[in-house]
């Protein structure tokens, strides 16, 4: 009987660049992103799928890095909140959370921001989003108020434009 | 005396500008712990006690492939005891002893496991072999008191660690009770809470074996103070460790000191010679990191028949947990300090008995002894508006300190500085009376406002009153303000940022001080290499009012010597110059002037000087405060309780407040909001909870809950600025005061809502198990 595989090769694209590694097939798919590609934007807070701090996207599905292996996004397109935008030129939802004061510590921040992405692209509502999808996250400081209304400030650009 | 914001006010304090850190925090550029890696770095994990109480007999590394593996034996040879830093009257222990064999609760540090991955220490954890005698414990202070308790310290004699009394004398207290014609009573107890900041605690150790320095990556809330307590702990020099805190995920005082853990891993790095990182993992955060309050209070107000109050008392059985933390017994006598509150007493005290139990330690938490001390008088204030039949609002305001009356001193020590109490109270009345009731056709939902108010210490401290309480932690800010060649303008504290904001408003204070835009200006905080002394460091809403403080005189400072270089320069009086947009002019002709950008070069390069002035553009400032000071509010809440099924939903809540001068507006309604919001959890959630024998049940995010979105509202918040008249630019802390008044003012709503239940209402948190129970007591279930 052979031995238990415990490296395996995977191939992905991350932020839109194609990476092929070989990982321990015990690895976190969060752990993979943090120390393999050097993706620390993407925080990690409980490792039991509970905080959300960990969100990422995967084939536009919004997910916890740290409930999957990062064998199981083979093949997949994942992005991160480095793949949103950067210093010089944020994105309009990184932007509307920077003017609402809609983060404190800023630890939790990169989940809620990907979360809120993943699901503006399957068409919630911003009612939906402030009602539903926030309250799967956990933020010790805000008090979440600024996150609704850096919501409801990006819909209204959005809508504008 | 209210006072309205100065005219002559420069514009930037006062005004929203957006934070200087949120960008790199938004995209993912933020450098939190567990971002940084050094080349070699190895991985440690921590072993820990998994039985409450006993003897560990035996650890044995066996086989284990870690690259280096250390028990108590070796840590306790290789380090001092880590000293305990507010000490109590009689306090026996001083100091935690490192590599402790006995073993008290569930969670205590034994040893380490270091290899190439953190999973890899875990793998090698698991065959170390440690033998634990396991011994009968006991987890809450009440029952630790039995006489038959399980001692865990028989060489003490008893579990009552300390006891001893703040205020009046207690035979004075006791006259003036036996004298008053109506005492409400109760026993109140405040449970056992933890901060649950996002990011864990985190250490990266570095030594150095060619310079035998150690540098440490830490997220703390308080660099130079760790650094020392690190130094003397490892036997070191302090000049041989430098601390560097980063981005820091959230504090709320639960990394405000050095934790034995945090040593072992630097040791590991010592013994290796190689970079060693460690960051706690959740589950590990609920046993190994300071817990808070877990207070039970036998409670006493005294009043006239009119509802005058007289005297203000209670007894305080305080759970210190299996030693005492850094502050001991601090948050109780805290309690003690502000019982009073914004209110007329003439006498007031506290008996404070501090109990040893099977448990993590209790240390400090965003509101520190006066949330309890908040929940105790402010049940008390509506329980005797109850008794007398009088509205709990109005009985507020017969008895709150008026402003004529400031400064006032109570009979805990405190003299508060300025305001007007009475005002905060009425706004809210004023709110809530224009608040239309929401209409319900189901009876079984009832609705109730519930009000609260308070007084707050913020700002420690003078560094005398610390040594008077026995704080070993020097009270003053220092700040460095530097104007570089360039015109650019350096700004450096020893406070820290947590997620406060503090590096935007340090700024904004610097940059109007000196005439120059916000990017003209940068703060550095965090490095011990870099920032000035802080023995506190960013606890206990002190950052703006004592940091601030000292940015404001160092800036102000530099701003004179840049007006007497450009004087000179201009052949005008330094009277006559102002400095706007990075130029120094004459008044009312802007024509005529100086950039800062050419004054500051030929500063630098010593040319083109006055007589006797030297070439640096840099100012230090210590800021030692004269007093502490005191911020004051009042929160309403508007509830609904499902009679049906005790969940309770907050539907509107109101802030009127006074922090003294407000820096940034934005960033204060965010401080309040999210203050408010832990109260929330306070009130209706959060309870660590352990078994009889010190078992912990709390230890994931699926038993201790948290406030989600949907459980806290908007909040309407209403500002006025009285401003601290000792303290330069006229702040007072605002960090704590949302946490302080919530949970009470949520409790007095569900009092008010249902009133059958109202002399209940002891305990938080209001959990819809707890309430249902309480509403079948009450008659209010339909069986």
């Amino acid at each position: 009987m052979n031995a238990p595989q415990t490296v395996m090769a995977i191939n992905l694209v991350v932020n839109g660049v194609q990476v092929a590694r070989e990982v321990e097939v015990r690895t976190l798919l969060s752990t993979f992103l943090r120390d393999d590609l050097g993706l620390t934007g993407t925080h990690v807070a409980c490792e039991h799928g509970v905080c959300g701090s960990c969100t990422i996207l995967v084939d536009s599905q919004s997910v916890r890095s740290c409930l999957l292996l990062a064998v199981q996004v083979d093949g997949t397109n994942v992005e991160t909140v480095e793949g949103l935008g950067s210093l010089g030129s944020l994105s309009p939802l990184q932007d509307a959370m920077w003017r609402e004061h809609g983060l404190q510590c800023g630890f939790c921040t990169p989940g809620i921001l990907m979360s809120i992405e993943g699901e503006v692209r399957s068409g919630a509502s911003a009612e939906a989003i402030c009602d539903e999808v926030l309250s799967g996250h956990l933020c010790r400081c805000t008090g979440y108020q600024n996150i609704r209304t850096a919501i409801h400030a990006y819909f209204a650009t959005k809508d504008e434009s | 005396m209210t006072a309205s914001i100065d005219a002559h006010r420069p514009s930037l304090v006062g005004s929203s500008v957006r934070r200087v850190n949120d960008p790199r925090l938004l995209t993912g550029s933020g450098r939190f712990v567990d971002d940084i890696s050094l080349p070699g770095t190895l991985h440690a994990f921590i072993l820990r006690s998994t039985v409450a109480h006993g003897r560990l007999i035996s650890f044995e590394s066996g086989e284990s492939p870690a690259d280096i593996v250390l028990g108590p034996d070796d840590i306790a040879a290789a380090t001092e005891p880590l000293p305990f830093v507010w000490i109590a009257p009689d306090q026996q222990h001083l100091h935690l002893p490192m590599g402790d064999t006995t073993v008290r609760y569930v969670g205590q540090p034994l040893g380490i496991t270091v290899a190439r991955t953190r999973a890899e220490a875990e793998d090698a954890a698991e065959l170390v072999e440690m033998t634990i005698d396991q011994f009968p414990g006991v987890a809450d202070s009440l029952a630790a008191l039995e006489a038959d308790a399980p001692l865990l310290y028989p060489d003490h004699g008893s579990n009552l660690a300390v006891d001893f009394h703040i205020g009046d004398d207690p035979d004075v207290l006791e006259a003036a009770m036996a004298a008053a014609p109506i005492i409400v009573s109760r026993r109140l107890r405040i449970p056992r809470i933890a901060p649950i900041p996002l990011e864990t605690r985190g250490v990266l150790a570095d030594w150095n074996v060619g310079t035998e320095t150690l540098t440490v990556w830490m997220s703390t809330q308080t660099p130079h103070h760790v650094r020392d307590q690190l130094a003397h702990v490892l036997r070191l020099r302090i000049d041989q460790v430098r601390i560097i805190s980063g981005d820091v995920g959230g504090g709320f005082g639960a990394k405000e000191h050095l934790y034995p853990d945090e040593v072992m891993v630097c040791l590991a790095s010592i013994r290796l010679g190689v970079p060693v990182k460690w960051v706690e993992d959740r589950n590990e955060h609920f046993t190994a990191t300071c817990h808070a309050r877990d207070a039970v209070h036998d409670a006493r107000l005294a009043m006239t028949q009119d509802g005058v109050f007289l005297a203000i008392h209670t007894k305080v059985t305080g759970n210190l947990g299996a030693h005492f933390s850094n502050v001991g017994t601090g948050p109780f006598r805290v309690s003690g300090l502000m019982l009073p509150g914004p209110y007329r007493v003439v006498n007031a005290g506290a008996k404070i008995s501090g109990v040893f139990t099977n448990t993590t330690p209790t240390g400090a938490y965003r509101g520190f002894g006066m949330q309890e001390a908040a929940w105790v008088r402010e049940r008390l204030v509506d329980e005797a508006a109850r008794e007398l039949g009088v509205d709990p609002l109005e009985l507020r305001l017969r008895n709150v300190i008026s402003s004529e009356e400031l400064p006032h001193l109570t009979p805990t020590f405190q003299e508060y500085d300025s305001g007007d109490y009475a005002r905060s109270l009425t706004m809210v009345r004023d709110r809530v009376r224009a608040h239309v009731p929401i209409v319900d056709p189901n009876p079984r939902i009832r609705r109730g406002i519930g009000f609260a108010t308070h007084v707050e210490f913020t700002g420690l401290g003078p560094s005398v009153m610390q040594e008077i309480v026995g704080f070993r932690l020097g009270g003053y800010e220092t700040a460095v303000v530097r104007m570089e060649p360039d015109g650019s303008v350096f700004v450096s504290s020893g406070v820290m940022g947590m997620g406060q904001g503090i590096e935007t408003t340090l700024a904004q204070l610097a940059a109007d001080c000196l005439g120059v835009g916000m990017d003209r200006v940068s703060v550095h905080l965090g490095d011990t290499a870099q920032a000035p002394y802080s023995a506190a460091g960013s606890i206990a809403s002190r950052s703006m009012t004592v940091g601030g403080g000292a940015v404001v005189t160092a800036a102000n400072t530099l701003r004179e010597k840049i007006l007497r270089i450009a004087a000179h320069r201009l052949e005008a009086s330094a009277q006559d110059l102002v400095i706007t947009e990075g130029r120094v002019c004459i008044k009312g002709d802007s024509s005529v002037g100086i950039s800062l950008e050419e004054l500051a070069e030929y500063s630098w390069l010593g040319w083109k000087l006055p007589e006797g002035e030297t070439p640096d553009l840099e100012v230090k400032f210590v800021h030692d405060p004269s007093n502490i000071s005191y911020p004051y509010a009042t929160h309403a809440a508007a509830v609904a309780v499902d009679l049906d099924t005790g969940q309770v939903q907050i539907e509107r809540y109101w802030v009127a407040h006074d922090s003294g001068v407000v820096v940034n507006p934005r960033i204060v309604d965010g401080q309040i909001a999210g203050g408010v919001a832990q109260g929330l959890g306070i009130a209706l959630f959060e309870k660590v909870l352990y078994e009889e024998n010190g078992q912990p049940n709390s230890t994931t995010f699926l038993d201790y809950l948290i406030p989600l979105a949907s459980d806290v509202p908007d909040i309407v918040m209403d500002h006025f600025e009285t401003p601290a008249p000792h303290i330069p630019g006229g702040m007072k802390g605002v960090g704590e005061g949302g946490t302080i008044v919530a949970p009470v003012a949520i409790g007095n709503a569900i009092a008010a809502a249902v009133p059958e239940i109202a002399g209940l209402i002891l305990e938080t948190p209001l959990s819809p198990g707890r309430l249902w129970e309480l509403l079948r007591i009450g008659g209010l279930i339909n069986e």
